[in-house]
């Protein structure tokens, strides 16, 4: 909810911003109409990844860019399909 | 306890005599629900011993929190009717992109609360949090070159473990460096910044969040990822 209010100043400043948000608080996020999110299936308090799970992050932090750089309308979000996993060996 | 209910013993993981961060969504999740999902938590503690295999454990865990943060109806104080939304004008890889997130991740040596609750430890904020959602939103400027051992966390809000064992679960620092180092970006702003996220949201929002977006344009940047926790 904090960020969505970033967000929101932001984008209302002229500085454009993507999300990085578990996806099990979409429905608090949605109503705030954010302008990019990128929704991970991952757990509470661990948006990006488990510790050390770099590969993860990587893949994460490249789908918000890349949206960050494609999305041409508001609230354009996407729910990433991969499940939370501690980081492989 | 004795005479305790089911109810009141889920709902003590949140904030109450049992907190326990991780789990403080069973307070939110329908009491049918969290009678299914401690079962299944057990049974499944059963197969785990035998197989070393957490990916049940943290499906089924996933899918708790999902339902126990989507609860039927909305927020109305949070619902916007307008989309405020900037185009990209260049590039990503000529521009200098930031970061924030809502960790409470702090440099060590440095203010870690706001004064009227910087004697609070960790543990202790979680026993005062109703003066957290009150308080004047802080923000902490961490210098991305920072080494994970100078950084601290402090946020009540939620389970801070996997964040004080590597920062980039929440704020991926690293990552960012190395998109930069990709050119993938442009360039990494050179301070990222860490607020604690449980604080007053309307006066983040009608005072801190509009200031913090003229600083960073003032530190040029042109594009922003946020990472809530």
């Amino acid at each position: 909810m904090s960020v969505g209010h970033i967000s929101r100043a932001f984008e209302t400043a002229g500085t454009p911003t993507v999300i990085i948000q578990s996806n099990v608080y979409r429905g608090r996020v949605v109503v705030m109409k954010p302008a990019r999110v990128v929704y991970t299936k991952h757990l509470m308090g661990r948006p990006m990844s488990a510790p050390f799970d770099t590969e993860r992050q990587t893949h994460v932090l490249r789908e918000a860019l890349k949206m960050l750089e494609t999305a041409t309308e508001p609230e354009t979000s996407v729910i990433l399909p991969d499940a939370y996993r501690i980081a492989p060996k | 306890m004795p005479g305790e209910t089911f109810k009141e013993y889920v709902d003590s993981f949140s904030y109450g005599s049992r907190t326990d961060l991780f789990f403080k969504w069973l307070k939110g999740a329908a009491e049918a629900d969290a009678e299914d999902y401690i079962q299944s938590l057990l049974q499944e503690l059963g197969e785990v011993s035998d197989t070393g295999d957490l990916s049940k454990f943290f499906e089924m865990t996933y899918e708790a929190q999902l339902a126990a943060n989507s609860p039927p109806g909305e927020d109305p104080r949070w619902k916007y009717e307008d989309a405020p939304f900037t185009p990209l004008s260049k590039p990503l890889s000529e521009m200098r992109v930031g970061l924030i997130t809502s960790s409470g991740h702090y440099v060590e040596g440095e203010p870690h609360a706001p004064p009227e609750l910087s004697d609070y430890t960790q543990e202790e904020g979680t026993k005062h949090i109703g003066e957290y959602g009150r308080a004047k939103p802080f923000l902490s400027a961490v210098p991305i070159d920072l080494p994970q051992e100078k950084l601290g966390v402090h946020q009540p809000g939620y389970d801070i473990r996997a964040a004080q064992k590597d920062r980039n679960t929440v704020m991926p620092i690293d990552r960012m460096k190395e998109m930069a180092d990709q050119g993938v970006i442009g360039e990494f702003a050179s301070m990222a910044y860490s607020f604690i996220g449980l604080t007053s949201q309307m006066r983040l929002t009608r005072e801190d969040a509009p200031q913090w977006a003229e600083r960073v344009k003032d530190e040029g940047w042109e594009a922003a990822v946020l990472v809530p926790v």
